[in-house]
């Protein structure tokens, strides 16, 4: 008998440890596509978002409440991420929920949360309209109409920019909408666009486009495509003997371009949200953390996923949890649009939504990005 | 839990039972006259459209909606019916999913459509009570159809053609009519889907739906009404009971498929087997 005790007593010791050490469990949804062609983006993000919530359990949680990260995987299909919603809402009676990780998810998900009257928080959506769901949609990722106006200029500034040419994908949501932006942008800049052209998603040879481009001789050529198609368009180009620089989108800011484009990549100018380059102690400690939890390096996605954990946690300890959950969703909701921070992404803010018809939208971003420029294979911050 | 918690919980994936039985239901009526049609999505992507467009550019009733949704679809089908339906087999199959490609690209270009956007912010009008009604009209007009002349002269077609036609039997007309139902029921469960999922885009009907609904179908099987319900319903809850496997979620949902393919050639609700398996 007298053997068992002492294994018996640090058991039952730790069991009243764990209640001692946190009073109680905050239950936040993370709906991310995790298996999927979508996961690409949804795994980053989910680790940015353990990281965080490792980090801030770790300093003793929230008025010591723990956060709890309740993981979903919506699979980038809108069905599912209704589905997911609808169970992290009203099974899992979570207090929030980050995701979806693409914008359309966002479109079929959101409406959920806003009738349920409980925060969703994209932190990977760009497309425009996402706010307009309703007040209770939140969203941590610039919008590219925030984006391209910052790039261009700084483009313009480096090259000198007077007419240009554009190729971009005109069946997909991501590059068009950074299509419709860049050609606003590109207007009210007064920059000539000499020629337009476009591909379909998996096009693998833009020869015809390229050297229909190259006959005018733009100062430079403006791709908001996603890094698969961006890749092969600069070695094309580059085959071509067209030295005019790229422009890119948010599809751009990847390392995957540079790995397949290499050398053709060079001179390629790119805004983002996030730079790894980025000498703040927040996110050098970011960096640091992340590869010792997962050996590899962050992108901007499980940065801005990293962060969003952080700012939520501003507003939870502005607010008292009662434990009555229609209340403390309310009480969250109220406290999120007033908070401010910095982390990994920088400095950042929330920005009402224009009304949308008369009915108030959400929150988007307010956040300067960074512009990069390609030089000797990596991202340089272009200033 | 109690019941308005499940349906809260729930409701969207008991709709997506009643609404992926319908195109099930909907693919069947077309292999029950031995037409392999796959325009199906298309037909669905037609309906969600033009019911989504009318509820949110002109606000009109929904039911109104879902009657436009429907016949919408069956007018295209009748169009495109008369010249595709001279083809049989493989080359039928071709030409359907050609079609489907052309609506594909079509919603892409259309401004009204939205483009590549897609329709969003679509108002949440569909309940269970419109899903239920719709699949029980479905069901009791298949029901009626397969006991009549034209279920009899479906079943001869299939079997033979030309003996169908030697029978005196108009096969061209009960083809077209096959196909332009098929295409009617399609689109009353895309106008449905379309106001529980709140969005659409151009990329929600192409090639991989058009093989989703055939699947369905061919996974119940298609000797009656059940099998395709029944493969519809399995096909939607698949994905969710499977959730406990996390990353193999997908690997595991095509196993299954796989295992009931190679041991279940006919699907798994075959009257035929059950039968043998009363006999033993």
């Amino acid at each position: 008998m007298r053997v068992f005790h002492r294994p018996l007593l640090l058991a039952l010791a730790a069991f009243t440890l764990i209640p001692a050490a946190f009073a109680g469990e905050i239950r936040i949804g993370l709906a991310e596509a995790l298996t999927g062609p979508a996961s690409q983006y949804g795994i980053p993000i989910r680790n940015g978002f353990l990281l965080a919530q490792d980090e801030i359990n770790a300093k003793g949680g929230i008025a010591g409440n723990r956060i709890v990260l309740v993981e979903e995987d919506e699979r980038g299909k809108k069905e599912e991420a209704i589905n997911v919603y609808k169970k992290l809402i009203f099974q899992d009676k979570v207090l929030m929920i980050f995701g979806p990780t693409l914008s359309n998810s966002m479109f079929a998900a959101g409406p959920i949360a806003n009738m349920a009257h409980l925060v969703a928080f994209g932190t990977s959506n760009t497309a425009s309209g996402i706010t307009d769901i309703g007040p209770y949609i939140f969203r941590s990722s610039p919008m590219e109409a925030d984006v391209v106006p910052v790039t261009l200029k700084a483009a313009i500034k480096h090259v000198g920019l007077h007419k240009v040419g554009i190729i971009y994908g005109n069946d997909d949501a991501f590059t068009k909408s950074g299509y419709d932006v860049f050609r606003q942008v590109l207007q009210a800049d007064h920059i000539a666009v000499v020629d337009t052209e476009t591909y379909s998603k998996g096009d693998v040879d833009f020869k015809a486009q390229l050297t229909k481009i190259k006959a005018q001789s733009p100062d430079a050529i403006i791709c908001p495509c996603l890094a698969e198609e961006g890749a092969n368009i600069l070695i094309q180009a580059r085959a071509l003997g067209i030295k005019a620089p790229f422009i890119g989108g948010n599809g751009f800011n990847t390392p995957k371009l540079l790995e397949n484009a290499k050398a053709a990549a060079e001179g390629t100018i790119v805004g983002s949200p996030w730079f790894d380059g980025n000498p703040s102690p927040e996110n050098k400690h970011f960096i640091a953390a992340y590869r010792k939890k997962y050996g590899a390096d962050p992108n901007q996605f499980s940065a801005q996923g990293y962060d969003a954990l952080f700012i939520v946690a501003e507003a939870l300890r502005k607010i008292h949890l009662t434990g009555q959950l229609s209340h403390d969703r309310q009480a969250l909701r109220d406290a999120l649009p007033s908070i401010r921070f910095t982390g990994a992404t920088g400095h950042f803010a929330f920005r009402a939504a224009p009304l949308h018809g008369g009915k108030p939208g959400g929150y988007d971003a307010d956040q300067a990005p960074f512009v990069y420029i390609v030089k000797n294979a990596k991202f340089t911050l272009l200033k | 839990m109690d019941w308005s918690a499940w349906w809260d919980t729930y409701s969207t994936l008991v709709l997506s039972i009643g609404v992926y039985g319908m195109l099930a239901l909907s693919i069947y009526l077309t292999l029950s006259c031995g037409l392999l049609s796959l325009a199906n999505a298309a037909f669905m992507g037609i309906g969600a459209y033009v019911s989504a467009i009318i509820t949110l550019h002109y606000e009109w009733p929904f039911a109104l909606a879902l009657l436009l949704g429907t016949a919408a679809p069956a007018a295209v089908a009748l169009l495109v019916g008369i010249p595709v339906l001279r083809l049989s087999g493989v080359y039928l199959a071709m030409a359907t999913l050609g079609f489907g490609e052309v609506v594909r690209v079509v919603l892409l270009n259309l401004d009204i459509t939205g483009g590549p956007l897609g329709l969003n912010g679509i108002p949440p009008l569909t309940t269970g009570w419109h899903v239920l009604l719709a699949l029980a009209a479905t069901i009791l007009l298949l029901q009626a159809l397969r006991r009549s002349r034209i279920g009899r002269a479906f079943e001869a077609i299939r079997e033979d053609e030309t003996a169908a036609r030697l029978m005196g039997i108009a096969t061209d007309r009960i083809k077209l009519l096959a196909f332009v139902l098929g295409a009617a029921i399609a689109g009353l469960a895309g106008g449905l889907n379309a106001h529980y999922t709140f969005t659409l885009s151009p990329g929600n009907f192409g090639f991989e739906s058009a093989v989703d609904i055939l699947t369905m179908a061919v996974l119940g099987g298609i000797q009656g009404l059940t099998g395709p319900l029944l493969g519809g319903a399995i096909l939607t809850l698949l994905p969710e009971l499977l959730r406990g496997l996390q990353d193999f979620r997908m690997a595991a949902n095509g196993l299954i498929l796989i295992l009931v393919v190679l041991f279940l050639p006919h699907g798994l609700w075959d009257p035929a087997r059950f039968r043998r398996w009363v006999r033993k």
